[in-house]
């Protein structure tokens, strides 16, 4: 076989040959082919995710045995079967890859490798939207991108056409894609097509042709400012490059580029596969680039950079206390240089007096080095007090003034990642993690360049050592690739499988071995994988540790130096400085990579902290006019739209108004929008148009203290504050008399328990006493008793421990609702019978509304659901057996 | 550390430890061997004559080649230990898992168990060749190069081995200083983070109560005043920073001193001291590799500790007499039963004395907390109580072993646990031998039958890992048709609230009514459930407070009405305009 230099050297790097059989071939479109295939051995290697590639090994089409490398993505993929398929752009004239796909028939075999494949993931908190850009050799990545991007991201898709069946390849299809296609006028019409707009906060997938990606790139990042982390370019295909027609051991395409074979061109018609005619091309093309070119785009600003923005006054801090790091790593190397300096003086026989000098001077820079440490030490630390006081303090400033859907949005585990973690990885990146990543670079460094000065020759032998230790990393990253992957899951699996076990005990216990048995068999399976995985690198990562210890170092130093010594003119005492600095050069240069996994941590922190503190804000209007007369509790929402991305609205058009005294329920299916319908009334987030208003009131013109002391709510999550029962109570109302407090726990059902608790009112609570779901429930609502606001929302909760603490916070809401405007957000639709209105919502909107009886009886979609609704048949159930 | 370590190899292998110490010695001494035979080759190189030093050459790539051969020895035996004590360590953890009491499973302990299981893995693989291996190493090659320096210049090997200990020393305690340090930084941190979490985790109440600005002014003051407090604590950090620095420069310096003062005096000639100068070196790179170490062994301190953990577990002995199995229904007594989870803790069941006859059903009513779970688990055997005797046929559960306890009871859980495999395995785990027929009639009594119906592959339908691919209602039913098959003469069934649907409700009932004749004990929440039993438990802060049939007890108007008025009242609540009261 002959694969040439690239085939070799990925065979040295282990990947290996899996054969594949044709299973058989479909037609997406006239030029478009899917071939599946099966391999048993392949997914051991490969792992079937969004983008992954494979290179295929196809014959010479002229019948040598040369054989030709092309890689396709996955379109298809099971790793149980081992089936998996490709698809293929046909073209004119064929090459190895179209040739083979021509006439591929079942039973066929080929010849496939997993190596160095690539992987799209959606991070956690996805991009303002996807900017993705190919034609059709890139359409299958494409597709597994938009498979995997939430239905809530925005995609711009922008395809450029080199032949005229392109359209006819399917797409995945996605809510908020919008598709650009155009046809490929010369190597400058990609980029020039793409929108000027403003790409703020958006990531840019490219897998375009490599001649337009040249200028797409300079585009992309000069004039729309994307940066490096949010964007992922890779050509797919090479224009005009000859592909297939290179035979023997010179046939390689591009290394840099996974590319898919050329799509034949549609411009010019039946392009020669000479690089000299189409370079002859281009000239056309460009013609029209300037002129058409779009006005300047504005540059965005990425949410991704922000951490930049929240370090910026500590930038000269910081750069400061690298070069003091810096000079103190080349202090800390100072004695060894002194020690050859020493040996020097000694074989000159000089003076004990001129020795002791050198040793007064050890001792000096050693001080110096010293008191210069403890000084950096303090002064950053001082610094990031400081620094951490303030953000603190801003921090503190700005969570009084996010709108409160930002914390519902985040939960408490994400608000503590921020307020918590976050504080913390700052505090190790400014007082650590720069100095750290400072030394492990300059010791290294300037060992090096100390030690070339005194020897070049010496010098490059140090590097034999390192050499070895890269190519052996190289080789057993490339070999672990899938098994990494693989090895994430079985730590993700075991974790579950073990806390499944665990949880699972009291089963185990009842019902004995069998129940077990998968557990033990899964367990056995990861100590499998294990030995599987690392048994086989037990030599290289041996060979690692054996050419990067002191001992290597030394004996070659010592050999190559002796040989030197002997022949080559060198002067034994430059020997020194190696055999006192060479030896630990390996492990020096080992630090490198650890000392430099700080900082990732610390600007991901400073990103997620800048991005809080650059949330937007609720603002007070000013109000538009005074409004006299309307009573305090009437609420409107007037045509309100909301959604939480921008055109993604999940509240839509919604007009109601809520007049004293009446309760009016929201109903329907989850995600329907109830609850951020209700939240929007409590101005968690600023509705997109249209207003809310409240005793006559936009709410967007009320502080939030007038707001609040208008409407009120008792959701699902009991906030207790850090106090007394008594102060829990009354945090609205902080002057009220014990009698009314005690009025207020009444109501809610709570006085009796309270009395019970040590220090009755007075006790602290979390300290002196823990209370149940439904106490503290009841507790919020003994609050809203006291606070008494004219409107109020109210979360029915659905589930309670017993039935008991059910049955006490019903009563005590019936006791909070009276006389009030409520809105509640029903989950069950029984206990909202009685409503004087019911609001059923449907994908944000209204859909019907009305009584109880006058929904039942229309027979229409409140009906629909009432009669699906499992928590429905069983009160109907619970009723008829207690009847 | 080493002690567990050793624990965790299996018998097999105990001896290639033995080996592998050897080959760890030895690798020391090869590179001692190497070090030392730095001084002739120095010296000669320095000598008139430099072709002096090419024998010496050749002896140090031999010493360096049999380091090789022995290290790479030392690796292969040492992951062979590693993989070993993986092994073992896994099996021994799941083993002893299922013979610790119930109650020592806390959520920490749990924690502790998953993690032990989960997460230690590659630790312990590489843990030989990469901590214990240049541990021992980095300790005893300082040692070695001192007591070779002993005939050459003896006041350079006293010092050298004087040195070792101070270094140990300073390294020791530069550690814990730094671990202190962090500690107290990271405590600092999260009190004055911890009120801002508070400030955020209650913004809706402060909110909707209008007292932001006051209580963030409380918050910003406080967190002012611990500020300053902070920063004296974090000058702590400093010393642990610089000490094993300075320690290690100063004996290089005092080491070179001594070299420099024994050659002016003559003691040594100058070839020699230069070639003992690069000795001193090497002599002290050992304690800077420990340094590099330190987080490694302190990472593995704790995934052994967990470990250690698990495996001292207490664990019920396999003793006790072996009880004929019991098909029929039986009596079950508890006398004077007290159970408390921790000794410091309030009895979760007080002095219960209760008698379930044979053949009848009895519910289980009252609130959360009043002790009806454990209840089951004591007589199901999963918990021992802390006084007193739970009896089933008369046999003392605490008298039998696991297997006869294992044979009494058949549970239906509140949480229904399905292991990965198909429907049909999880069935019978209730009854590995059972026939066509009794699994069929098991299956039609918890409605599984309907559900196997709707999937396409049928009994063989996999239930997913703890049963995910099905939802909790058949995962119930799944879990109830296994308890009906065990052929155990008591049944107990713990009722869920959160299932609130009316395929467990029949599938519940069928539980309790088939004809098959056992000692029936169900926790009930449910009315429905209630109304089928002969007779009610009211259970409240761990005793008894009412006993009899469902009517007598609703005739008598005490807690148990009261639980059925309030249950009867929230199934039927409406929320409805209400007029302001007054």
């Amino acid at each position: 076989m002959a694969r040439g230099f690239q085939g070799a050297v990925m065979r040295g790097f282990g990947a290996r040959d899996h054969d594949a059989v044709v299973v058989g071939t479909e037609r997406i479109a006239p030029h478009f082919l899917r071939v599946r295939l099966r391999s048993p051995t392949l997914f051991q290697d490969a792992v079937a995710e969004p983008t992954a590639w494979l290179r295929f090994w196809f014959p010479d089409p002229d019948g040598s045995d040369t054989e030709h490398q092309r890689a396709y993505t996955l379109t298809e993929a099971d790793e149980d079967t081992g089936e998996f398929a490709v698809d293929i752009v046909l073209h004119e004239p064929a090459g190895p890859a179209s040739l083979w796909a021509r006439q591929a028939e079942p039973g066929q075999s080929i010849q496939v490798m997993s190596f160095g494949s690539s992987k799209f993931s959606v991070p956690e908190e996805p991009p303002a939207g996807y900017l993705l850009i190919g034609d059709a050799a890139s359409t299958p990545a494409i597709n597994s991108i938009i498979a995997v991007i939430p239905a809530d991201v925005p995609i711009e898709l922008y395809l450029e056409q080199h032949h005229a069946d392109d359209p006819l390849i399917p797409l995945t299809d996605h809510p908020r894609l919008v598709l650009h296609r155009f046809p490929r006028s010369g190597p400058e019409s990609l980029a020039a097509a793409i929108e000027a707009r403003d790409w703020s906060d958006w990531y840019v997938w490219a897998g375009p042709e490599a001649g337009s990606l040249k200028h797409l790139r300079v585009r992309l990042r000069d004039e729309f400012g994307f940066p490096k982390s949010e964007s992922y370019q890779q050509a797919y295909w090479s224009h005009g490059r000859a592909m297939g027609k290179r035979r023997g051991e010179k046939e390689s395409e591009p290394a840099a580029t996974a590319a898919p074979e050329a799509v034949a061109p549609v411009v010019p018609a039946a392009e020669p596969r000479s690089a000299a005619v189409a370079e002859a091309g281009e000239p056309a093309a460009a013609a029209q680039t300037p002129a058409d070119r779009p006005a300047k785009a504005t540059r965005g600003s990425w949410q991704a950079a922000a951490g930049g923005r929240l370090l910026r006054p500590l930038r000269p801090t910081l750069i400061t206390a690298g070069i003091l790091q810096g000079l103190l790593a080349l202090l800390q190397l100072a004695p060894f240089v002194l020690l050859v300096e020493l040996a020097r003086r000694l074989l000159a026989g000089d003076e004990s007096d001129r020795l002791w000098t050198l040793g007064s001077l050890a001792l000096s820079l050693l001080g110096a080095g010293t008191v210069l440490e403890a000084a950096l030490l303090l002064w950053l630390h001082g610094v990031d007090a400081r620094f951490a006081r303030d953000l603190r303090a801003r921090l503190l400033g700005k969570l009084a003034r996010l709108p409160l859907g930002w914390f519902t949005a985040r939960g408490s585990g994400g608000v503590k990642k921020v307020v918590q973690d976050d504080t913390l990885a700052l505090h190790y990146l400014v007082t650590h993690a720069v100095p750290d990543a400072v030394a492990a670079v300059v010791a290294p460094v300037a060992v090096l360049a100390y030690l070339f000065w005194v020897d070049w020759r010496l010098g490059l032998v140090l590097l034999v050592p390192v050499l070895v230790y890269i190519v052996t990393t190289a080789i057993m990253v490339v070999q672990s690739g899938a098994k990494i992957h693989q090895a994430q899951r079985w730590a993700e699996r075991m974790n579950g499988e073990a806390a499944a076990y665990l949880e699972g005990q009291p089963v185990v216990r009842v019902f004995g071995g069998a129940t077990a048995s998968s557990f033990r068999s899964r367990l056995d399976g990861y100590i499998a994988f294990l030995n599987e995985w690392q048994r086989p690198f037990i030599g290289k990562k041996t060979l690692i540790d054996i050419a990067t210890r002191p001992g290597t170092f030394l004996w070659l130093l010592t050999a190559v130096g002796t040989f030197l010594v002997v022949d080559g003119g060198l002067d034994p005492v430059d020997l020194l400085p190696f055999l006192l600095l060479g030896t630990t050069f390996g492990a020096r240069l080992l630090g490198i990579g650890y000392g430099l996994s700080g900082l990732r941590d610390g600007i991901v922190a400073a990103r997620r902290l800048q991005n809080t503190l650059e949330g937007r804000e609720l603002e007070v209007r000013a109000p538009a006019a005074a409004h006299t007369g309307t009573p305090h509790g009437r609420v409107v929402f007037d045509r309100v739209t909301f959604g939480y991305r921008p055109g993604v609205p999940v509240i839509r058009e919604v007009s109601l108004s809520l007049e004293p005294g009446t309760v009016t329920a929201l109903v329907g299916p989850s995600g329907s929008g109830k609850s951020t319908l209700a939240g929007l009334l409590a101005r968690f987030h600023d509705v997109d148009d249209g207003e809310i208003r409240v005793g006559g009131s936009d709410i967007r013109e009320l502080s939030a203290d007038e707001l609040y002391a208008r409407v009120g709510f008792v959701f699902q999550d009991a906030q207790l504050v850090a106090g007394t029962v008594r102060e829990n109570i009354a945090l609205a109302v902080p002057d009220a008399t014990d009698a009314d407090v005690e009025r207020a726990a009444r109501d809610a059902q709570l006085h009796d328990r309270i009395v019970a608790l040590p220090h009755g009112y007075d006790t602290v609570l979390g300290q002196d006493a823990r209370l149940s779901g439904g106490e503290r429930q009841r507790l919020t609502i003994a609050r809203a008793i006291l606070a008494d606001t004219p409107v109020l929302i109210l979360d029915e909760a659905t589930a309670f421990a017993d039935p008991e603490s059910e049955y006490l916070v019903q009563q005590a809401l019936n006791r909070l609702a009276a006389g009030r405007t409520v809105l509640v957000i029903a989950h069950r639709l029984h206990t909202v019978t009685g409503a004087t209105r019911i609001v059923l919502l449907e994908d944000g909107a209204i859909a019907e509304t009305g009584t109880h009886d006058q929904l039942f009886a229309a027979e229409g979609r409140y009906r629909r659901l009432w009669d699906a609704s499992p928590a429905v048949a069983a009160a109907v159930v619970l009723e008829e057996a207690t009847r | 550390m080493i002690r567990t370590l050793l624990s965790l190899l299996p018998a097999s292998h105990r001896g290639r430890v033995t080996g592998y110490a050897v080959l760890t010695v030895g690798s020391v001494l090869l590179r001692a061997v190497g070090v030392v035979l730095l001084v002739p080759l120095v010296e000669a190189l320095f000598s008139t004559t430099p072709r002096d030093a090419l024998p010496w050459v050749a002896a140090l790539t031999a010493a360096t080649a049999a380091g090789w051969f022995v290290d790479s020895r030392a690796a292969r035996v040492g992951y062979d230990l590693g993989f070993a004590t993986l092994d073992g360590a896994q099996h021994d953890i799941a083993d002893r898992l299922t013979r610790v009491p119930l109650g020592w499973f806390t959520s920490r302990n749990t924690a502790t168990a998953r993690q032990a299981i989960a997460s230690t893995g590659p630790d312990l693989v590489g843990l030989f060749a990469y901590q214990i291996s240049p541990l021992a190493q980095a300790v005893l090659l300082p040692v070695t190069i001192g007591l070779a320096l002993l005939p050459i210049a003896w006041p350079l090997g006293l010092a050298a081995l004087a040195g070792v200990p101070v270094l140990l020393g300073a390294l020791w305690a530069s550690g814990r200083i730094t671990r202190r340090a962090d500690r107290v930084a990271a405590d600092a941190n999260s009190a004055l983070t911890e009120r801002i979490v508070e400030f955020a985790r209650t913004q809706q109440a402060l909110r909707a109560a209008r007292r932001v600005e006051p209580a963030r002014g409380q918050t910003g003051a406080a967190l002012a005043a611990q500020h300053g407090a902070t920063v004296r604590l974090l000058l702590l950090q400093i010393p642990g920073q610089l000490l094993f620095g300075v320690a290690s420069q100063a004996a290089l310096l005092l080491m070179a001193g001594t070299t420099t003062l024994l050659a002016t005096r003559g003691v040594l000639d100058v070839p020699e001291a230069v070639a003992l100068i690069v000795v001193i070196a090497r002599y002290l790179e050992p304690f800077a590799v420990l340094g590099d170490l330190a987080p490694g062994v302190e990472t593995t301190r704790t995934t052994l500790g967990r470990i250690r953990t698990v495996l001292d577990a207490p664990a019920a002995a396999a003793k006790g007499a072996a009880a004929p199995p019991t098909g029929d229904s039986v009596d079950v007594d508890l006398r004077d039963v007290v159970f408390r989870y921790d000794r410091s803790d309030a009895p979760v069941l007080d002095g219960l004395r209760v008698t379930f006859e044979a053949g009848r059903t009895t519910a289980i009513v009252g609130p959360s907390g009043s002790g009806k779970s454990t209840l089951l688990a004591l007589v199901a055997g999963l918990l021992d109580p802390t006084e007193g005797t739970v009896t089933v046929g008369g046999h003392d559960l605490a008298s039998l072993d696991a297997e006869s306890r294992r044979g009494l009871a058949s549970v239906v859980f509140q949480d229904p646990y399905l292991f990965e495999g198909t429907i049909r395995q999880n069935v019978l785990a209730g009854r590995p031998g059972a026939d066509d027929d009794q699994l069929a009639r098991a299956m039609t009594l918890a409605r599984v039958d309907e559900l196997v119906a709707r999937l396409p592959d049928g009994l063989d339908t996999r239930v997913g890992e703890a049963g995910v691919a099905l939802s909790g209602g058949e995962r119930q039913r799944v879990s109830i048709a296994r308890a009906l098959l065990k052929p155990a003469p008591v049944l107990l069934l713990d009722e869920a609230t959160s299932a609130l649907d009316t395929e467990n409700e029949a599938a519940v009932a069928a539980a309790i009514t088939h004809t098959r004749q056992r000692t029936r004990i169900v926790v009930a929440h449910r009315l429905a459930t209630i109304r089928g039993a002969d007779r009610v438990l009211f259970l409240e802060h761990g005793r008894i407070v009412e006993d009899g049939p469902v009517e007598a007890l609703l005739d008598s108007g005490g807690r148990f009405a009261e639980f059925w008025r309030q249950q009867h009242d929230a199934a039927g609540w409406r929320i409805a305009e209400v007029p302001a009261v007054g």
